[in-house]
């Protein structure tokens, strides 16, 4: 089930109704119901993996937590945190590739390129982004190791925190201490107009941002990586200019169906995305964008890892070999790079994600803190205050995210070479509107499109100006404030545009999102 | 150890950690006041306070330490 579908629409319309006329005691088990119910939608082996994760989650934190008596020593528990965590992950891998016993020797081959071997070879079994499900399960047996929180007693109250309906299929990722407060509310929450209508408005702009901005970009961006072999030149930075904004429209606009049916239950999740283009730097990027998986990959892999031992002790090695300022950076650029690995493998275990969601960003990551320093001394001098200096360096983050779409989008990395040899390749299709719009961009499909990215820049750039107060920085809240019929009239709005102008109906299939499939 | 003598010792931790002499840190000092304590410098800052105590923060309390007063009061229940 699409989170873009009426259906999807009619389910939490049913699932409002039920929630709010039960006694509120019933709520936990009509959510409940719901999850199961979705993931049972999503078909029988999505059910029997979340089912079989929750209760390794369940096991996998009773036994990684302390024990009343104090008997199950470090170790045991160790041991246990070790175990659950490996079968948790090769579950996911198991389901997720097709043949997991070529792995090692095939992902040496895609190295190379051969993106057709690796397109038969890495099949996906279950059609969900299961990976967000496994980290936070993960994430649960580790907080319990580390004391975070008390391993549940109750198992349903795991198997909700694992299957939760709207969060499922592609996060934002959340820590249990945080969703299991949120699930408290339930007993509480009342049925609340203002509530509904903020969700409303959140799901109507998630719509919007999915049927008539990312699906209308894709046009151009299947086009063109298509056919690298003929789309030469401008086409290749148009096509990756295209799929940045189908990525960023796309997969935050699946977070805002997420946040607003969540919201509507009076369950608030985190926000996964805060106007990343914007960004003036590629760390301040990461800060803004896929905010919980950044959040997750920090606490649960960078710091373990730069508190480890092994790397305790290089930073002593470093800082007497290079001194004590340049020194301490080494295990940093160690556990960098670590993280940045894992990042990539995350979105898809495929090179070309190693490579343009991972590696290149560390390796600009770490550049940007080599040359902080000297950047520090000449700021006055070019006046890095300016809003001109402020300009180029959100075009500059944008640019460099940009280098790492194209492998991203990629089938391999040598599809992404292709594309890059392809910029200064000539004798290819002439750049004009005639040969453009055959991806099906006509003219009004292009005013389209514009228009929707300036509403989305605009409402983006009210959002990032520095303000003390959220709520004053929300668009929604700045309509509320005016007035609910401000407010419903947007929505409105977003509903006629997403009506009219938006990619569906029959005869057309809306693409799945994007980090769904991850 | 009184809690004034862990605040006179942790202040030279922020200062060697963060390379700075004028830093002095309270109950209600948080990593956005001190110019540099970012996720990163984070860890050298905690494994540095470890070390000046003789102490280890478990996972838990290392990433969920909201302010220097709550790192004061995990120092204070280390040191028993």
């Amino acid at each position: 089930m699409s989170l873009v579908s009426a259906l999807f629409l009619v389910f939490v319309a049913a699932v409002l109704l039920l929630y709010y006329v039960v006694p509120k005691s019933f709520r936990f088990w009509v959510v409940l119901a719901a999850s199961i119910a979705f993931a049972a939608f999503l078909g029988f082996y999505t059910l029997l993996f979340v089912i079989v994760s929750a209760v390794l989650c369940y096991i996998g934190g009773f036994l990684a937590g302390p024990s009343k008596n104090g008997k199950r020593g470090n170790a045991a528990r160790t041991a246990a945190t070790v175990i659950t965590v490996v079968i948790n992950i090769a579950l996911l891998c198991a389901v997720k590739y097709y043949n997991v016993l070529g792995l090692v020797s095939e992902r040496l081959n895609l190295l190379f390129g051969a993106s057709e071997q690796a397109n038969t070879f890495f099949l996906y079994a279950v059609p969900v982004g299961m990976s967000f499900y496994v980290l936070q399960t993960t994430g649960y047996i580790l907080d319990c190791r580390w004391e975070k929180i008390a391993p549940e007693k109750n198992f349903f109250k795991v198997l909700l925190f694992s299957t939760y309906f709207p969060q499922l299929m592609s996060g934002p990722m959340n820590t249990y201490a945080n969703l299991s407060a949120e699930f408290e509310k339930m007993k509480e929450v009342k049925f609340d107009f203002s509530r509904i209508s903020d969700g409303a408005i959140k799901i109507a702009w998630g719509f919007f941002k999915k049927l008539v901005i990312a699906e209308r970009a894709a046009m151009v961006v299947n086009m063109i990586y298509a056919d690298h072999i003929n789309f030469t030149g401008w086409y290749v930075p148009l096509g990756v200019f295209f799929f940045a904004i189908q990525l960023y429209t796309d997969f935050s606009g699946c977070m805002d169906v997420v946040i607003g049916v969540s919201h509507m239950l009076g369950i608030d999740l985190p926000e996964n995305f805060n106007c990343p283009f914007f960004s003036k730097t590629v760390k301040e990027y990461w800060r803004r964008w896929h905010i919980t998986l950044g959040a997750w990959l920090r606490d649960y892999l960078m710091y373990p890892v730069l508190k480890s031992t092994p790397l305790i002790k290089l930073g002593d090695w470093s800082k007497a070999k290079f001194g004590k300022k340049n020194g301490k950076k080494v295990p940093t650029y160690v556990a960098l790079l670590i993280l940045w690995f894992a990042v990539g493998y995350w979105h898809g275990g495929l090179w070309n994600y190693v490579i343009g969601s991972g590696i290149l960003h560390f390796i600009y990551i770490v550049l940007g803190m080599i040359f902080e320093p000297a950047f520090k001394k000449i700021r006055p001098k070019i006046g890095a205050d300016k809003l001109y200096f402020r300009i180029f360096q959100s075009v500059r983050t944008f640019i460099l995210m940009l280098t790492g779409f194209v492998f991203f989008r990629s089938a391999s990395v040598k599809d992404a070479v292709d594309m890059y040899a392809a910029i200064f390749r000539k004798g290819g299709v002439a750049l004009n509107w005639t040969n453009f719009s055959a991806s099906g961009m006509n003219l009004s499909n292009l005013i389209v499109l514009i228009c929707g990215v300036l509403i989305i820049a605009l409402v983006d750039a009210y959002k990032y100006r520095p303000s003390e107060d959220e709520e004053a920085r929300s668009f929604t809240g700045m309509l509320r404030s005016k007035g609910i019929v401000l407010l419903w009239a947007a929505f409105m709005l977003l509903v006629i545009a997403t009506l009219v102008f938006g990619m569906y109906g029959l005869g057309y299939d809306s693409g799945s999102f994007i980090y769904a499939r991850i | 150890m009184t809690r004034e003598e862990i605040y006179g010792k942790l202040n030279e931790v922020f200062q060697d950690v963060f390379d700075d002499e004028d830093i002095t840190v309270n109950d209600a000092t948080v990593a956005s006041d001190v110019d540099g304590w970012d996720s990163l410098e984070h860890i050298n800052l905690i494994v540095a306070v470890e070390r000046c105590f003789g102490i280890k923060f478990t996972m838990g309390e290392t990433t969920g330490l909201k302010n220097v007063g709550e790192m004061v009061d995990k120092i204070i229940a280390h040191l028993g």
